[in-house]
């Protein structure tokens, strides 16, 4: 269980990394394709000493945490579609507390019930929508399974050192692969560490008033630092992983499980001569600009290929790009892109037969 | 006589309206925990609503429980403060009505926290709507303003009827209509707190109150209505009392 190499799904890489980060409080409820989350924890908590709550919904699980987050808990939920809707109510107010969590939403495509596969098109529910009022959650998307380890583990660092609360976006696909998964080291988290949580203090000593910030120090005092953090978060947290850009005349923009075909499209095109390359936003919130900021000129455009019917993450790349190139869609909805079709669709592009998205 | 202490645990006027029995709770909440040595390891847990005054008033640590949250909340709270005492101070529409499922699965789970619930019947803090779970039949809100009718909004629920037959330590109801039925709600909102204390599972109190301004009432007509309407359908008296009566 502790060895730091071990074959595991992408979903249990998210559940072990989170022990192995300190958390002690997990609460959710059941969906596919994250419930091998819940059942990790189920099964594991006992043993790290934590808690392991199935709640009886969403909306509840997500309160638990705040009464957690509050208490000074490393602390984390999960959920998809239909069940992430219902998470953005705490999203909201744990933000306005300036709780740090961490939320996993392994998407599933479509709307409504949707189904139970893999699919792209919550993205901007994750990256736009932590709920109402303003506010804005560091958004991580693993690739593989090593990553989903990798990311959750930061994610509670980050989720500290922001007070805030970090989303890991995966898919049904990345969620539900098996693969050699490197794992972290063990944390142990201190949950009398910080000053402002609730412990239950003795008379004389100052007591801590968890609710909307703006109640406790007021509107203005309570938006600067919301803003402050906003910039911070942007500034300091982009991250992003770059293939053969170098010489690219095509650069595909992907993240979770479209970027791995991308990787495999992008080295295919290289034997037949096709000049493409990958960006592979790690970070969607913030969206690495600063990544397009070094874009070379012989780019001719990007292709956003996404798991969606409109071009969600399109309208980030464009305003990464500052609309300086034309944008192309391989949008292939419930379905997986093949590094075929990819690849048969840049050559058109490239032969100015395609015509650049034309609704965001 | 004796002049009665003010309880050192209320630091801060608030804004309850005169007449209110949201006042009373909170004093009484204070008096017991200091009677019982446990005010300096409390975390409260209060709804957005009227309740939402007594963080303020308060000196002990607190968090608001958004609207219809808080048992959740403090099942959170007390899982990862279990040496510590969480209590819940919040209406009956927050707890029977758009928390009622998870005011009923922390009793399901009986977690060791007190659940003080105010059942006013109607929702102070909007205004004076309807109140599903208690307003009565026929009582005017603005959201019923003929009366409500069973045609428009079913019956009001007796919910510790509910709550008893779940596996839970205490389930009581009392009232603050005169001195008597004060001292007879403070013993048991402190029995809920020894519970917690002695490592018991979960306690829960409904205290009969009231709510002079959206009733349109005199302080002295609301608690004639409590005591001549209010109780006859939310009758007083415990309701479960698991480790029997000390
Ligand atoms: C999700 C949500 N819905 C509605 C509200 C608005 N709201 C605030 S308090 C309240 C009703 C309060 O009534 P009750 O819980 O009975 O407490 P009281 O004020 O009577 O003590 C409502 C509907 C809210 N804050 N959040
Ligand atoms: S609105 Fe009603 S319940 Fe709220 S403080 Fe005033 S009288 Fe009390």
């Amino acid at each position: 269980m502790h060895s730091d190499y071990m074959l595991m799904k992408g979903n249990e890489a998210i559940a072990e990394a989170a022990l192995r980060a300190g958390c002690r409080f997990y609460a959710g409820y059941p969906i596919t394709p994250q419930n091998e989350i819940l059942e990790y924890m189920a099964s594991n908590m006992e043993k790290w000493g934590g808690t392991f709550i199935q709640g009886e919904n969403e909306i509840a699980s997500m309160s638990m945490l705040w009464g957690a987050a509050a208490a000074g808990a490393r602390c984390m939920s999960s959920s998809s579609g239909p069940g992430y809707d219902l998470k953005q109510e705490g999203i909201s107010y744990l933000s306005s507390y300036n709780l740090p969590a961490v939320i996993v939403d392994v998407m599933r495509y479509g709307l409504g019930d949707g189904e139970i596969t893999e699919g792209q098109d919550s993205y901007w529910q994750a990256v736009r929508g932590g709920g109402h009022g303003d506010s804005r959650q560091i958004v991580l998307a693993p690739a593989s399974v090593s990553e989903c380890a990798a990311l959750t583990y930061e994610a509670f660092h980050l989720a500290e050192k922001y007070r805030n609360v970090v989303i890991i976006l995966s898919d049904g696909a990345i969620s539900q692969m098996i693969e050699k998964c490197t794992l972290p080291p063990t944390y142990e988290h201190d949950k009398d560490k910080f000053d402002w949580t609730l412990t239950g203090k003795p008379r004389g000593v100052k007591k801590n008033k968890v609710t909307n910030l703006d109640r406790t120090i007021g509107r203005e005092a309570a938006d600067t630092i919301m803003k402050e953090k906003f910039v911070a978060m942007f500034e300091n947290e982009q991250r992003w992983e770059e293939v053969m850009t170098d010489d690219a005349e095509l650069v595909l923009v992907a993240y979770g499980i479209s970027s791995r075909v991308c990787k495999s499209a992008v080295r295919q095109a290289r034997k037949e001569g096709l000049k493409l390359g990958l960006l592979r936003p790690i970070s969607v919130w913030p969206y690495p600009r600063k990544a397009f900021e070094k874009m070379p000129d012989c780019v001719k455009g990007y292709v956003t290929v996404e798991m969606s019917l409109s071009t969600q993450m399109g309208e980030d790349i464009l305003l990464a790009c500052k609309h300086s190139k034309p944008l192309y869609g391989h949008l292939t909805g419930v379905r997986v892109p093949t590094a075929e079709g990819l690849i048969e669709d840049c050559k058109q592009i490239l032969a100015g037969k395609v015509k650049p998205v034309e609704v965001l | 006589m004796a002049k009665l202490e003010k309880p050192v645990s209320i630091i801060k006027p608030v804004g309850y309206c005169g007449g209110c029995g949201h006042g009373v709770i909170q004093r009484l909440i204070a008096e017991c925990l200091e009677e019982l040595g446990m005010a300096d390891d409390t975390i409260s847990v209060v709804d957005i609503a009227c309740s939402y005054w007594s963080l303020e008033a308060l000196d002990f640590d607190a968090i608001a429980g958004p609207h219809g949250r808080c048992a959740a909340v403090a099942t959170g709270v007390k899982k990862v403060r279990p040496d510590k005492t969480v209590y819940v101070h919040a209406g009956d529409g927050s707890s029977y009505v758009i928390g009622l499922a998870e005011t009923c699965y922390t009793a399901i789970r009986d977690i060791p926290i007190t659940m003080i619930v105010v059942n006013n019947g109607i929702f102070g803090m909007t205004g004076g709507q309807l109140c599903l779970a208690t307003t009565l039949i026929g009582d005017k809100t603005l959201s019923s303003k003929k009366g409500r009718t069973k045609e428009q909004a079913g019956q009001p629920v007796d919910m510790l009827n509910v709550f008893k037959n779940f596996d839970v330590e205490y389930v009581a109801r009392g009232a603050l209509y005169d001195a008597k039925h004060v001292d007879q709600t403070k013993r048991m909102i402190k029995r809920g707190l020894e519970n917690q204390r002695d490592k018991k599972g979960f306690s829960l109190i409904e205290i009969l109150s009231n709510c002079p301004t959206n009733w349109k009432m005199t302080p002295v007509e609301a608690a004639e209505k409590v005591k001549n309407e209010t109780e006859k359908v939310f009758p007083l008296g415990t309701y479960v009392d698991r480790g029997g009566a000390k």
